[in-house]
């Protein structure tokens, strides 16, 4: 089977690949951040999972109104940046892996999570902006991803909970994988954030706190609440946060949190955090369903 | 309503972008999709007015992007993110459209961020 090694929660703000490659790493105002990310580096150079998969969002870049998809997995060999507007970034084209997507997609449209399948979009700073601070670019990058697509920029969105539940599905259906293959799950965006209208700028950083807190704790209670909770709290497009909530699903119930780090520069909130399944053996392993008929064996006793 | 938006009719300064106005506003938002293509933001670049035109868009529509009315074309329903390519055609940095949507000045705005060098 395949084994999913830990998740990663990381903000995607188009600032971070600007300043990326304009080599700002080591500046006063962007060290900060750019060194916020060096543990986890460092922790996917160690664990070296063959697949990051990604839920990320798409920003009208890869896909428009005509047709946008609530959630959309990437299924193809290989995956060109978008051009935003202003050319595509020198970043090299990032593999797939087309036949664990191809087993994950049978496996969720078999458990009823229907989700739409594309190949040759271009994926835009939503996976793209966070990704080389993860993993080196050059001369390649090291392993594979598979793009989730999810939709947070045209209400309605997908609930929280059925982002949580994304998760849920993936996890079962990577340890049902034949092959052997070590995985990680990323989830992108937030935290705190509005970049349209006049409450643009908006940030909560107490908030953004416990929601990391949460994510690790007491996923369900985040999951439970509802977009108007994230847009009072976090902001309009903080509402993308649900995006690491699927990350969080995809994760065992009890997880290690090694590292966090948040800095707030402009505009958004930019966190990053490692989390790590537990060791195997240990009873979290054996995922979530195990884990509540656990709690329910206890309680009839 | 969309049940999962109940409640925020109080917040201010809000302008949630949904299927409804995804079609009111297809034309719109189509036009500055298409500006993530060189050749359409070179066709943008020599004409415009012309380019709006062909888009099929109206006068308001059309009036508000020659303008680069950032604020009004929120409110009437261009996608933020579709918005970003004109923000780069035009070479805008998104913090001074962030400012001009809170009616400051990029200076202004960037008097109340924590690190205002972090551009």
């Amino acid at each position: 089977m395949a084994e999913i090694i830990g998740g990663i929660g990381t903000s995607h703000v188009p600032t971070i690949g600007v300043a990326y490659d304009r080599k700002k790493q080591e500046t006063p105002p962007w060290k900060p951040l750019f060194d916020g990310y060096k543990p986890i580096a460092k922790w996917l150079a160690d664990r070296k999972p063959d697949v990051l998969i990604f839920f990320y969002n798409d920003h009208m870049n890869g896909f428009f109104s005509d047709l946008f998809p609530t959630f959309a997995i990437g299924v193809g060999q290989e995956y060109e940046g978008a051009d935003e507007g202003s050319g595509r970034r020198a970043l090299p084209p990032i593999k797939g892996h087309p036949d664990l997507a191809a087993h994950l997609t049978e496996s969720l449209v078999n458990d009823e999570f229907d989700i739409a399948t594309f190949q040759e979009r271009a994926i835009d700073h939503g996976l793209l902006s966070p990704l080389p601070l993860l993993w080196p670019s050059q001369p390649d990058w090291p392993a594979a991803i598979i793009p989730i697509q999810v939709n947070v920029v045209q209400f309605p969105l997908p609930t929280p909970m059925r982002c949580f539940k994304l998760g849920r599905a993936i996890r079962k259906a990577v340890h049902d994988y034949p092959g052997n293959l070590r995985v990680a799950v990323v989830g992108t965006g937030g935290l705190s954030h509005q970049l349209h209208g006049e409450r643009t700028g908006y940030n909560n950083t107490e908030w953004d706190a416990e929601f990391i807190d949460l994510l690790e704790r007491r996923p369900e209670k985040l999951a439970s609440m509802r977009h108007a909770d994230y847009i009072r709290l976090g902001g309009a497009e903080s509402v993308e946060v649900i995006m690491w909530l699927a990350m969080r699903g995809a994760l065992a119930d009890t997880v290690n949190r090694l590292h966090q780090n948040y800095y707030l520069a402009t505009t958004t909130g930019m966190a990053v955090a490692l989390f790590e399944e537990p060791a195997p053996g240990h009873p979290d392993i054996l995922g979530h369903a195990a884990a509540s008929s656990a709690v329910h064996a206890g309680a009839s006793q | 309503m969309n049940e999962q938006l109940r409640g925020i009719e109080d917040i201010q300064g809000l302008y949630l972008f949904d299927v409804r106005l995804a079609v009111k506003r297809v034309r719109l938002n189509r036009l500055l999709w298409q500006l993530t293509r060189e050749d359409e933001r070179e066709k943008f670049r020599q004409d415009e007015a012309a380019a709006c035109r062909n888009a099929g868009l109206d006068e308001l529509e059309t009036r508000l992007v020659l303008e680069r009315n950032w604020i009004e074309l929120i409110r009437i329903g261009a996608n933020f993110f579709a918005l970003e390519k004109l923000i780069r055609v035009s070479g805008k940095s998104n913090l001074e459209v962030y400012a001009a949507q809170r009616g400051e000045t990029l200076e202004e705005y960037l008097r109340t961020r924590r690190v205002p060098d972090a551009v």
